[in-house]
Order: structure tokens, then sequence, then C-alpha cells
């Protein structure tokens, strides 16, 4: 078995410890035996995006978002919309998650507009959403409860038809207003969640990994792992985040 | 807003003083608790009790303490007295407590020259009330990025301070895009220090923090790289590129782990040329050089002579945290102060040139003054020493210790030399049941706890003491 990774934009979308995520898909599988091959596709790149099973995408600076959009509307806008619709696996974070998106109204009311593959949008907001945080997950999405860190100002709400990917413990989620955190479309999930979030969360690690070798091979049994030093982190930052020391 | 009033003044200096003396009589080191009780009597007690001073002040990400350290020693080692805020009180209400004590009564400062360490986002609250004759502006790495949200944010920061001081000369980093870019839009002179040669074997791949060019968005091109996303760089489109230093590194002579050598090069105004002098910094790694360049052009900025800067430069060693070593019954005890991706790979590419077996210390902490986001560990590179085969037994405390435990792991250490350890007096007792010497990679506040521990164990003087 092979799961061909592509991570999308790595050199532009790459805060905040993201590609930590690229890191704990690659060392799971390898784990257990299966073979995953990781590229890259960068800015003014072309890659078949046909060939890949699973997408991540990760958060990046405002300023330089501009470059990328010019790039995804060179055509690649078409091919990401037709992988997710094929039913390709998409971990999508922060401003990776928003670009999935209609579009991104800024508190000052500028709206730049996004490659609507999914049925939200997001308006900026005047306080950023920063903390600690945690969720669980939808059923449809696996149900494990989920930790990380939450760092944007942007509220976002979800359209018919897109299930949210889970539903807020702690923190503020997709907009701090109606306790929903990400989203669930087809197979593509998006979430607020920095960290990054896979390493201290493999119960959603070894779901998208799941997902992703279902829609290629049929089936899946992914053999378990001690995930000693994994459970440890997921649960020394769910304390913290449900104890009152969370500020 | 006026200055205070004598009443206010003497008020708020009494304030400040008893705070400091009441908190040293309880045996904490606080600088922000004295500063804010001033702050009660007179807001802006600062700009009273600087009135007069010549002052340096030094901000950007990473190097801020060493450079002041240089900088600090330069001065008094020449004899002019100086004050200095050298715990990392570089908030407003730190400063204000460090200049504020050692006012009299009346408010007059008793000290005429300050070298003062200001953090990127209090630069504005702070220059504007003590009116420095210089500032130094080191580098722009991601840091704290929770505080801030983004890099730029941090240069704008910096920025809107250098603006409400428009009489004061500003020191940049030519070899920092982002650094650089502070010149536009600025009433204020402007020097520039960087390095004329590559150093390392950095690529453009390799760049994370600033590749893409401000103004226009393309990828810059680099016509030598010194380390992190600093070097000789260029837009191809739009032509913002690096400015030619006025003092420059024009070779590298020695780099070794008592120190590093190399050629300062000054530029002649006259003849456009640059006038080579002989440097020898009592510290390791390019990023120390980078620090003594700064202090250098800033110092010289600041009316000092070469000839009093250049000598103190050698005997500068640690600071506070920084490359720091104790003596734990003779077995040494290195603390490198690691809190971004870039310092953090420094650090462990510095443990990685050690040829002598040793133990690893990793302690991680998300209290305010670290940053509460401590994902960045994911983007330093622990893989590189991941299999050195020097690395015996691994440490890592702090209140994101499992966090850090999780990374390493992730980066391929053999799991089994990992240790968890919360409690840092077992964690002392530990590192004292092996012979071999230690090094420490704490972030900031875990280095603080960290520290006083190793000074109460090898009978070291509290910081605020030092």
């Amino acid at each position: 078995m092979e799961l061909k990774v592509c991570h999308l934009y790595p050199e532009v979308l790459n805060l905040y410890g993201d590609r930590g995520n690229i890191r704990c898909l690659t060392k799971r599988l390898a784990w257990r035996g299966i073979d995953c091959r990781v590229d890259t596709m960068k800015i003014g790149e072309k890659r078949n995006l046909a060939d890949y099973d699973l997408f991540f995408i990760g958060g990046g600076q405002d300023f330089e978002q501009e470059v990328l959009l010019a790039d995804l509307k060179s055509g690649k806008d078409k091919e990401i919309t037709a992988a997710i619709e094929d039913g390709k696996t998409f971990l999508c974070i922060c401003g990776g998650y928003q670009m999935m998106g209609h579009y991104y109204e800024t508190y000052e009311g500028v709206k730049c507009e996004f490659l609507g593959a999914v049925d939200f949008y997001t308006v900026g907001g005047k306080e950023r959403m920063i903390d600690n945080y945690a969720f669980t997950c939808t059923d449809s999405a696996g149900g494990s409860t989920v930790v990380g860190y939450e760092n944007h100002s942007g509220q976002t709400f979800l359209g018919s038809g897109v299930e949210p990917l889970g539903k807020v413990l702690r923190g503020c989620g997709n907009n701090g207003k109606d306790g929903t955190e990400g989203c669930h479309y087809k197979n593509v999930f998006g979430s607020y969640s920095h960290g990054p979030v896979l390493p201290k969360n493999p119960a959603f690690a070894d779901f998208l990994l799941t997902t992703a070798l279902k829609r290629k091979y049929g089936s899946a049994d992914l053999a378990p792992l001690s995930d000693d030093f994994e459970n440890t982190a997921h649960e020394s930052v769910l304390k913290k985040v449900l104890s009152d020391q969370v500020r | 807003m006026s200055k205070p009033n004598v009443f206010q003044t003497i008020l708020s200096v009494a304030a400040c003083k008893a705070a400091r003396g009441l908190m040293r009589l309880r045996g904490s080191g606080g600088t922000a608790l004295p500063g804010k009780a001033a702050m009660v009597f007179a807001r802006n007690i600062l700009e009273r009790t600087s009135d007069g001073m010549e002052i340096i002040v030094v901000t950007g990400t990473n190097g801020k303490t060493t450079t002041c350290r240089m900088l600090e020693h330069a001065l008094t080692s020449s004899g002019k007295e100086c004050l200095a805020n050298k715990s990392g009180a570089n908030l407003l209400s730190g400063v204000t407590a460090e200049i504020t004590c050692n006012a009299t009564w009346t408010g007059k400062p008793k000290t005429h020259y300050a070298v003062i360490e200001c953090d990127e986002g209090a630069l504005h609250q702070v220059v504007p009330l003590i009116h420095p004759k210089v500032i130094v502006v080191t580098n722009l790495f991601r840091d704290q990025l929770d505080r801030y949200g983004e890099i730029t944010h941090t240069r704008d920061a910096i920025r809107k301070g250098i603006k409400l001081v428009p009489d004061a000369k500003i020191v940049l980093n030519a070899d920092d895009s982002l650094v650089a870019s502070l010149a536009e839009d600025i009433p204020n002179a402007v020097i520039w220090y960087g390095c004329n040669v590559p150093l390392g074997e950095q690529k453009d791949a390799e760049i994370s923090d600033a590749k893409y060019c401000l103004h226009c968005g393309t990828a810059y091109t680099y016509r030598w790289h010194t380390y992190a996303h600093l070097g000789a760089f260029e837009c191809p489109k739009c032509g913002y590129r690096r400015q030619d230093p006025d003092a420059a590194v024009t070779k590298v002579t020695k780099s070794g782990a008592d120190g590093t050598g190399f050629v300062l090069g000054l530029l002649d105004k006259k003849t456009g040329e640059l006038k080579e002098h002989d440097v020898f910094v009592g510290l390791p790694a390019p990023y120390n050089m980078y620090n003594a360049l700064a202090a250098i052009t800033g110092g010289l900025c600041f009316g000092l002579s070469l000839s009093e800067i250049v000598p103190s430069l050698a005997d500068v060693h640690s600071s506070f945290g920084r490359m720091e070593t104790f003596d734990l019954g003779g077995k040494r005890v290195q603390m490198i102060l690691v809190k971004n991706p870039t310092g953090c790979n420094q650090a462990m590419g510095y443990v990685k040139s050690i040829d002598e077996d040793f133990n690893l210390v990793f302690a991680l902490n998300d209290r305010t003054a670290d940053g509460h986001d401590i994902s960045w560990i994911w983007d330093a590179d622990h893989e590189m020493i991941a299999d050195d085969p020097h690395v015996k037994q691994i440490y890592v405390t702090g209140d994101r210790a499992e966090d850090m435990q999780l990374r390493l792991k992730y980066a391929d250490f053999d799991t089994k030399k990992i240790t968890l350890v919360k409690d840092q007096t077992e964690l002392l007792s530990k590192i004292k049941e092996s012979t071999l010497p230690v090094f420490m990679l704490p972030n900031y506040t875990s280095m603080l706890s960290l520290r006083k521990l190793l000074s109460d164990a090898t009978g070291g003087e509290d910081f605020w003491k030092g």
C-alpha cells in the first residue's frame, strides 16, 4: 500500500509548525509499513493533482496570500475543486481552510474571492481569537476529541450542506458564536487548529489516513500504535484547556 | 502628556523604590511591578527620570540582550558609567522601573548613559519618553506570533516607535529584508551594518521567514546567504535589494567554541572604500558576530570610538542564559536560550559541533513572556541532532514538556533515551547522577527557573544582583 501526499504551497502557508502534520502522517504510515510519498506544489509549479490521495494546506501570513491567489486562479482552483469532488482527502488548516470557502471579507470591508470549493465564507473580526482550545469531532468525522491552538481573526460561517468538523468544548472555533469548529464536506476536513494538530491527536490523524486509504483501496485497517507520547501530550493539553488555567 | 510635577515625581519615585525594596526583601527579582507602582502616581514618570540622559536602545527579535551586554561592557570598560535593564525587563513597566529606581528622590537621573533593551511591541511606548540618541534593530524572525499576529506587524510596530523620535539615529541590519524595509518612510538618519561574505550552507529553498518580496511578492534571489533569511537579497522584479552597509564583516578569521574573529570594514565616505580592522568576540556562532557588528555600529553612532568598543568585545562572554556556563560539581552545564526556530536551530547546530558525549535538556514553558503558542517547536529542525551519537540522555521539562517530548519522537530521537521530568529539583538530581556535561535548551521563563536552580546549586548570584 502507498499513499501519495501533496503538500500545497508549503513555502507560503507554513506558519505555526503546521509542517508537523506532514511529518506526523508520514511517520504514522511508516511505522505501519505503509509507503508514503510526499510531493510539494509551490507557487508556479504544475502537478497532476489526480495522482494524489491526500492533500495538506496550512496557514500563512496575509501579505503573502495575494501571490498565492494569483497562482490558484491560473487553473489550479479547478483542479483542486475536481479533486475534492472526486472524494480525495484534504486537511486544510487556518488560512488554508479559509481559502476553500467562497470569500474572506476583511474587517475594513475589503472582499477577497477564494476557491469556493466548499460552501462557507469568512469575515474579519475585530478581536483575534487566540488560545489553546478543544473540540469534539462529529461522528462522521471520527468522533475523537481534538486539542490545538487557534489564532485567527476571521469568523467562518458554514453554508447548507456543509457539516462542521466538530463542536467546540473550550475556545472559539469557527466564529466564537455558534459553537462549531471547522468544516467537513465530502473528505475535506478544515480546521483552525494549529499546534500542529495531528501529532497530539493521533485518533484524528489515523481517521484521515483511514479515509484516504479507504478511498484508494476500498478498505483500510490500520494497526494500532503505542501512542504513549501522543496520548500524554493530548491529555496534558486537554487538561490545561478544560481547567482554570485557560487564559 | 505633560511631564509630572514635583509632587507627582516624588510620590512616583518613592513608590518605585519601595516596591522594588519590598520585592527584594521577599526574594523576588520581579521588575514589572515597581514600574507599574511608579506609573500609578505619574504615568509618564520615565520622561522625567530619563531627562538629560544619553540612551541607546536595542530592539529586534533575537540578540537584543547580547548586543546590549556588549554595548554596556564597552561603555563601562571605557570608564563611562551606564545603566542597563539587564534582566530582560524590556517592556514599558520594566524600563520605567530600571530608570526610575536609579533616579534621585526628585526624579533626576544619577547616571548619564543607558543601554536599554526594548521589546519590539513596546518600542512606541518607551522611546517617546526616553528620547534615545540611537536605536539599533537586530533582526526580525518569527517569534511569539500570538502576540503580534504576523511578522510584518512586528516590523510596523517598530516603525511606529522610530517615527516618534525623528532625531534618533537608526542602525539597521542590511541583510534582513524585513528590517531593511524599516528605512522606508521614516525621517531618521539610517546607518547600515551587514555581512559582505557568505556564512554556512544556507540555500534559497530553506528560507521560511521572508521568502517573498515585501513590495511585489516575487521570490528574492540571493547573491549570498549568511543564516536564516539574512543575506544579500534582491528582488528580481521590483529591484528591492540589500543596501551596501556602512559597517561590514568582510572576512571571518576564526570560528571556534571560545569565540569568533572577523575583519570589520568601515566605510570611508570620502573614498567610498572600506577601512579594515580586526575584531575578536569572546562568543561562538555567526549570530554573535552579527550581535557584535550591531554593537560596534550602534556604539560608533552613540559616540564611542572603535578603540573603546573593539577591545572590550574580546572579553564579553555569556549573558544571562545565552551560552552561559555553570560548574556543577566539576560538571559543565551550558545553557542556551532558545525561543524561536531560528535560535533553536543555531543552538542545535552548536551542540552538534561538540565532539564529546553529553546529555541534553529541553525545557519548554508557555507563559506570557514565552508566548502561549508553542507550535514553533515543529518549525525547528530537531531532526539534525536526532542521530548524534554523542547525545546520551535527553530530559524534557517545563509546562509543555509533553509537547516537547512528542516533537522529539517525531524527529526520530530514540525514545528510550528520553525522560520526562516535570519537577526541576528532580531534574537537577538526575543531571548530577551522570558525569557527562549537559547542554540545556530552555525557552525564556523555563530558563529563568533553571538558572535559579543552577545558581542556587552552584552558589551563584540572583540575576538582579548580577
